[in-house]
């Protein structure tokens, strides 16, 4: 996989840099909108991760472009600007997804396989573990031949924690994936326990082992 | 007395019919007058032709020729037979010149009839004779009535005209200025004002209308100054917040950090996040003050409610509170902005969750007197009374106890104001809240 950042700041390119290569990615980085048009007309990207507020660029014409080189790309936009109406026509230009600033590497990370796992489908889509298995494709979970019920929040914090396995995420990070970004202001509340509660409580309706470990005043991890 | 606010064009038409309607009056009274003065005058001028005509006849003819000299009764008199008018020539003894018209009674044929007389005296063949020429009021009268029906008729017609005439002047010359004043009037946000400049003739307009256009020019372009500030300050708080977030992260995710290493990075994340909220926040609060969210779309409060519960329902939980819906308007649908009626019934549900430890949370919707309301009732810590003022206010929070900025509450208010939604707040401590939502 190949990924291209576009994106002002370099400490902050440097640092999702840092996070990707550890995940296997091949990562280019582009300090300025005509770094990025250059690199984009060379190299054929499966991802280009755009910051839109270029000082010396108009990102959306940047999504413009590229796809004039190389339909290929996901385009996945970060923003700190927030404005509504870029959204939307980051939405409307083809973008693949919208993050915005400060965001979690973890979520940057998940919302790239997502895209991967939904345009690409050559990876595998059905997680095993145990005699469970986690299709992400068709959103199901089962245990050996029988499926498990779970609600839709459920669900999703279940495979994010799978997919991350063997990683401790923290409340804040299972909070912003869950809920996204409403405007919260309470950090301690335990409602995320509440859900780990009942996913722990239905998987030990088939299996004692203890898949979900809690790290103290932290959050979670999913080991196996 | 007070006078109600007219348009221009109204108090003009009316001052015009009101003008109109006092020539009218002064005419109704002066008519009468002018018309008899004209009659009569015209009435001596024709008795004196005749007189003349008279004179004329008898030099030429003599006056032998009216007066037989021999009769007993020296006399001369003519008249028509319906009395109408009369000429007589008749001898008298005195040396003195006449010379008058007058109303005078005339006995003829028995009948007494008022004429107007014309008496003229002259000498002929040494004998003074007096000349009368009359002519009957009633035949005076008649003309006098013909020419006040015509007076009339003509005043009205003319009236009339010049009336219409000078509304549809006014109406003509006042359209450019009824545009400026609906091109203001549609004009609900300077983004969107109309540049169009009116089409007219009259300077005043044109300048009206070059002064209102460079207004609002720079209204709009302090507007999106305003705009483009509020993203940059977006811009340059949290680019700065997402460097150290990945760093953290970054951190967190290097293996080897010991428990404690752990728990405070992830505690500077709880604080980043934090003050990302209250960025994004007051970003927020700012981009509602400058009119930037859009209030057209069509939102289904009912729908909203729905979505809210269903998105919060695990703190409830959480707190094994119950969440008791009760729909019972029709769904409502609101010209307005989802993403901000979303925030605010969130804000007000999640507060009330936030401060009810034991009991419920009711979200009650309904459609009273036209009146839709939507309101949130909890059975929580409730706000004492002299607080309740303050609740709305930014940076201030009714519970010390709690650790919140108070900015969630000056939010919704902000987003209630913006939407000309009335908030009412009912509460008693240790019994709870309720927040009333009227709807416009």
């Amino acid at each position: 996989m190949r990924i291209l950042i576009v994106e002002d700041e370099k400490s902050l390119a440097a640092e999702i840099k840092q996070f990707l290569v550890k995940e296997d990615y091949n990562i280019d980085l582009a300090h300025t909108g005509e770094e990025a048009s250059e690199l984009i007309s060379i190299n054929p990207y499966d991802f280009i991760l755009l910051d839109i507020g270029l000082p010396d660029y108009n990102g959306l014409d940047l999504i413009k472009e590229a796809k004039k080189y190389n339909s290929e790309a996901y385009f996945i936009v970060i923003t700190a600007r927030g404005e509504l109406e870029d959204k939307i026509k980051g939405f409307d230009l083809g973008a693949d997804d919208y993050l915005p600033k400060p965001f979690s590497l973890l979520e940057l990370l998940s919302r790239i396989q997502a895209i991967t796992r939904r345009k690409f489908g050559h990876q595998e889509s059905v997680i095993k573990f145990g005699s469970f298995s986690l299709d992400t494709n068709k959103k199901h979970f089962q245990f050996k031949d029988k499926s498990i019920d779970l609600t839709k929040k459920e669900y999703k914090l279940l495979s994010y924690l799978v997919l991350n396995k063997n990683r401790v995420l923290d409340r804040l990070q299972l909070t912003e994936h869950i809920w996204g970004e409403f405007y919260e202001d309470d950090y301690d509340s335990n409602y995320i326990d509440v859900h780990i509660k009942n996913v722990r409580k239905k998987l030990a309706e088939f299996d004692n082992t203890n898949w979900i470990k809690t790290v103290r005043g932290i959050g979670y991890k999913f080991e196996f | 007395m007070k006078i109600p606010n007219l348009k221009l064009k109204s108090q003009l038409a009316l001052f015009n019919a009101f003008s109109k309607a006092l020539i009218i009056t002064l005419l109704v009274f002066l008519i009468p007058w002018l018309v008899s003065r004209i009659s009569i005058q015209d009435t001596d001028k024709l008795l004196i032709q005749k007189l003349d005509q008279v004179i004329e006849l008898v030099d030429s003819l003599g006056i032998e020729t009216y007066i037989d000299m021999d009769a007993e009764f020296q006399a001369f008199g003519s008249y028509n037979i319906l009395k109408e008018e009369y000429i007589s020539i008749e001898p008298i003894q005195t040396d003195t010149t006449i010379n008058i018209i007058q109303y005078s009674e005339r006995i003829i044929e028995d009948e007494l009839v008022d004429y107007r007389v014309l008496s003229y005296s002259i000498e002929e063949n040494d004998n003074n004779y007096l000349i009368e020429i009359g002519k009957s009021i009633s035949v005076i009268l008649h003309f006098e009535h013909n020419l006040k029906q015509f007076a009339f008729i003509f005043l009205i017609f003319i009236i009339t005209l010049t009336f219409i005439f000078d509304l549809s002047f006014i109406q003509y010359l006042l359209r450019p200025f009824e545009r400026i004043v609906s091109k203001l009037k549609y004009t609900k946000h300077p983004t969107s004002f109309n540049y169009q400049p009116v089409n007219t003739n009259t300077s005043d307009f044109i300048y009206l209308d070059e002064t209102i256009h460079s207004l609002m020019r720079k209204i709009e372009a302090a507007f999106n100054d305003e705009r483009e500030y509020i993203s940059n300050v977006s811009h340059e708080l949290l680019t700065p917040v997402s460097i150290i977030q990945s760093k953290l992260d970054n951190i967190l995710y290097e293996s080897n950090l010991s428990e404690a290493d752990m728990m405070k990075i992830f505690e500077s994340k709880k604080t980043l996040r934090r003050l990302t909220n209250l960025v994004r926040t007051l970003l927020m609060m700012s981009r509602i003050e400058n009119e930037e969210y859009i209030l057209t779309q069509d939102v289904n409060v009912n729908k909203v409610l729905q979505n809210v519960v269903e998105e919060i329902e695990d703190k409830a939980i959480a707190k094994e509170l119950e969440i008791k819906m009760e729909l019972k308007a029709n769904d409502f649908i609101f010209k307005g902005n989802d993403n901000l009626l979303f925030t605010l019934f969130y804000n007000f549900v999640n507060n009330a969750i936030r401060y009810t430890d034991k009991g419920h949370v009711e979200i009650v919707s309904k459609q009273e007197n036209n009146q839709f309301s939507v309101q949130i009732n909890d059975t929580g810590a409730g706000i004492k009374k002299e607080k309740i003022p303050q609740i709305f206010s930014r940076f201030k929070n009714s519970n010390e106890t709690k650790d919140s900025y108070g900015l969630g509450l000056a939010l919704s208010k902000k987003i209630c104001d913006y939407h000309k939604i009335i908030v009412e707040v009912k509460s008693e401590v240790n019994k709870g809240s309720s927040f009333i939502l009227l709807f416009p």
